[in-house]
């Protein structure tokens, strides 16, 4: 009888064992810093689908779902002891930065990455293209702009702006720069460099967007002075930004998981934080043809959106 | 909330390709899906083709991002003229779907196109790549079965040593090998020429180390000998390349006209 009850804790414990997740712990923990936010959930999703693909095994921690996030991701970080923790959101990155204790670190979806403090084993994908990209991707639509003008702050943006100089002197395209000290004085750069240039590029520097006026401005005058207006987002369509280029949401996702993969197996190619690989185009068909701009009609096929004029325009 | 269910409704059946079920009253449909691509442009090419084919004989354009629900409106015998990929019409033509080609696409004169395996030129042959990431717009099937036939049968091993990073479009798949995200693009050859174009210097940086075999760009494609109004319809599009609007939609599928095959 003895020997009975021992055969079938033995069977009891066979199967509790090989159930899945309790056999080993999970490779990679997700820590999401919002899950609501589209964003976010879409890079989350992504990332999974590939992991799936290639039967790695995660958990997942909403920082939104949970009252005291800190404490509980902690304990998880102790519990499922993962091998690599994938961040996405500054929050989500900086508290698992907190108690990963030397493990492999991942990020996206993180603004302005610079300024994070990133310890050797940690890699991410940025959440902006490089100014390299969409030069290139500027040149394919429209081949034959040779002027483009920017204002920026000095103090937030020089560096970036001498990179966008350089990436676009490669590419034969001239970049006229005006800085600005505060709003008040985009007004009169906008008179001064308009005339000398072929288009505008908004780029994101927080006093030359520091408000809603200052947007009205620049494409009142890039309106009045029928010049084309370019911007990193496509939240400027509706202002009359003839173009907008951003990275790819869900690309984000997919590369990060590629990543995480490489990382896994120590095989991570040059280069901490990769730009992302994927773009988003929208193009503003109202605009270009009130321009009447010269436009590379083969690029059509690379646009996800095409808008066109209200109706009652 | 009742218009956030009814917002999320539309999306729903729009985005799925449900939306045939509502055209069950109106005239011929044409059905697209394209795992050669990854871009998401639905609602524009469904704008652009419906206002285009509705002044023209009142037909309409139903865009999928799913294989699936395409594939499962071919079975029903819904639509009636479909287009397709040259790849997927092969592998459903494999699966006994009787579907013929009545045109096929063009560009500047081509109707054909092959692919091409890119790499920076430090990468010499293709044993490089075990352990990299290749960059590639479309299915993941669809990049998987192009590498496949790239490697051959020689280095078909590579590939479940190769991560494959689908991007929206080749372009995106080119500069990903410029910039350092993949070490290998999988993209049309015309693509390439199109970096040359605007980005010269990282063309020049890139090699090709293999080819697929020659495939036709997009085909239109019907279950059966074409009745009076499918012709009406095929007509209507192989004309489109002659107005400015048709040409222009046809450059968002990549194309520029179609051409009957001989």
């Amino acid at each position: 009888m003895k020997m009975i009850n021992f055969c079938k804790l033995l069977v009891l414990l066979a199967a509790f064992f090989a159930t899945p997740g309790f056999a080993e712990s999970s490779k990679v923990l997700i820590v999401n810093s919002d899950n609501t936010v589209y964003r976010y959930e879409t890079i989350a999703t992504e990332f999974k689908k590939v992991l799936q693909q290639n039967a790695y095994q995660w958990t997942e921690f909403n920082l939104d779902r949970h009252a005291n996030a800190e404490e509980e991701l902690k304990r998880l970080i102790q519990q499922e002891n993962p091998e690599l923790i994938y961040s996405i959101g500054t929050k989500a990155y900086s508290l698992a930065r907190i108690h990963a204790h030397n493990k492999k670190m991942l990020f996206s979806a993180v603004i302005n990455w610079r300024r994070l403090d990133i310890d050797a084993g940690t890699y991410g994908v940025a959440n902006e293209l490089s100014s390299a990209q969409e030069i290139s991707l500027l040149r394919y639509f429209f081949p034959t702009i040779k002027k483009i003008g920017l204002l920026y702050n000095d103090k937030f943006s020089r560096e970036y702006v001498e990179t966008i100089k350089k990436d676009a002197s490669a590419l034969g395209i001239n970049i006229v720069t005006q800085s600005v000290n505060d709003a008040q004085e985009i007004g009169e750069a906008l008179d001064q460099l308009l005339p000398k240039i072929d288009m505008f590029w908004i780029i994101s520097d927080p006093i030359v967007l520091s408000g809603k006026d200052s947007v009205r401005q620049i494409f009142q005058a890039a309106e009045q002075q029928k010049k084309p207006v370019y911007a990193y987002s496509d939240v400027f369509i509706e202002h009359g930004a003839v173009l907008a280029i951003s990275a790819d949401i869900a690309t984000i996702g997919r590369q990060s998981a590629n990543l995480a993969m490489m990382m896994d197996k120590d095989k991570v190619p040059g280069g901490t934080v990769q730009v992302p690989a994927g773009s988003t185009i929208t193009l503003n068909k109202c605009v270009l043809d009130a321009l009447q701009l010269k436009f590379n009609q083969d690029a059509l096929d690379s646009v996800n959106k095409i808008v066109g004029c209200a109706k009652n325009d | 909330m009742k218009r956030i269910l009814s917002v999320f409704f539309i999306f729903f059946v729009f985005i799925t390709g449900g939306y045939w079920s509502a055209y069950s009253n109106v005239g011929s449909i044409i059905y697209f899906y394209n795992p050669e691509t990854n871009i998401n442009n639905f609602a524009t090419l469904k704008t652009a083709f419906d206002t285009y084919l509705v002044n023209h004989g009142g037909y309409y354009f139903q865009p999928f991002d799913d294989r699936e629900n395409f594939e499962a409106v071919i079975q029903e015998k819904k639509g009636d003229i479909y287009l397709l990929s040259s790849w997927h019409l092969k592998a459903l033509q494999q699966k006994k779907v009787p579907l013929e080609i009545a045109l096929v696409g063009t560009s500047k004169g081509n109707t054909m196109q092959r692919k091409v395996l890119s790499t920076k030129k430090d990468i010499a042959n293709v044993s490089m790549l075990k352990n990299t990431v290749v960059a590639g717009a479309g299915s993941e099937e669809y990049i998987h079965s192009v590498l496949k036939q790239i490697l051959g049968k020689g280095q078909e091993a590579l590939l479940k040593d190769i991560k494959i990073l689908i991007v929206p479009k080749d372009i995106d798949a080119l500069m990903a090998v410029g910039f350092g995200m993949a070490t290998a693009a999988i993209s049309a050859e015309s693509s390439l020429d199109k970096l040359a174009m605007f980005n010269p210097n990282q063309f020049r940086e890139l090699h090709s180390l293999g080819f697929s075999e020659k495939d036709y760009l997009l085909i239109a494609a019907t279950l059966k000998k074409p009745e009076p109004q499918e012709v009406e319809l095929l007509e209507v599009l192989r004309k489109m390349s002659e107005a400015d609007a048709g040409g222009e939609n046809l450059k968002l599928l990549g194309i520029d006209g179609w051409r009957t095959l001989q």
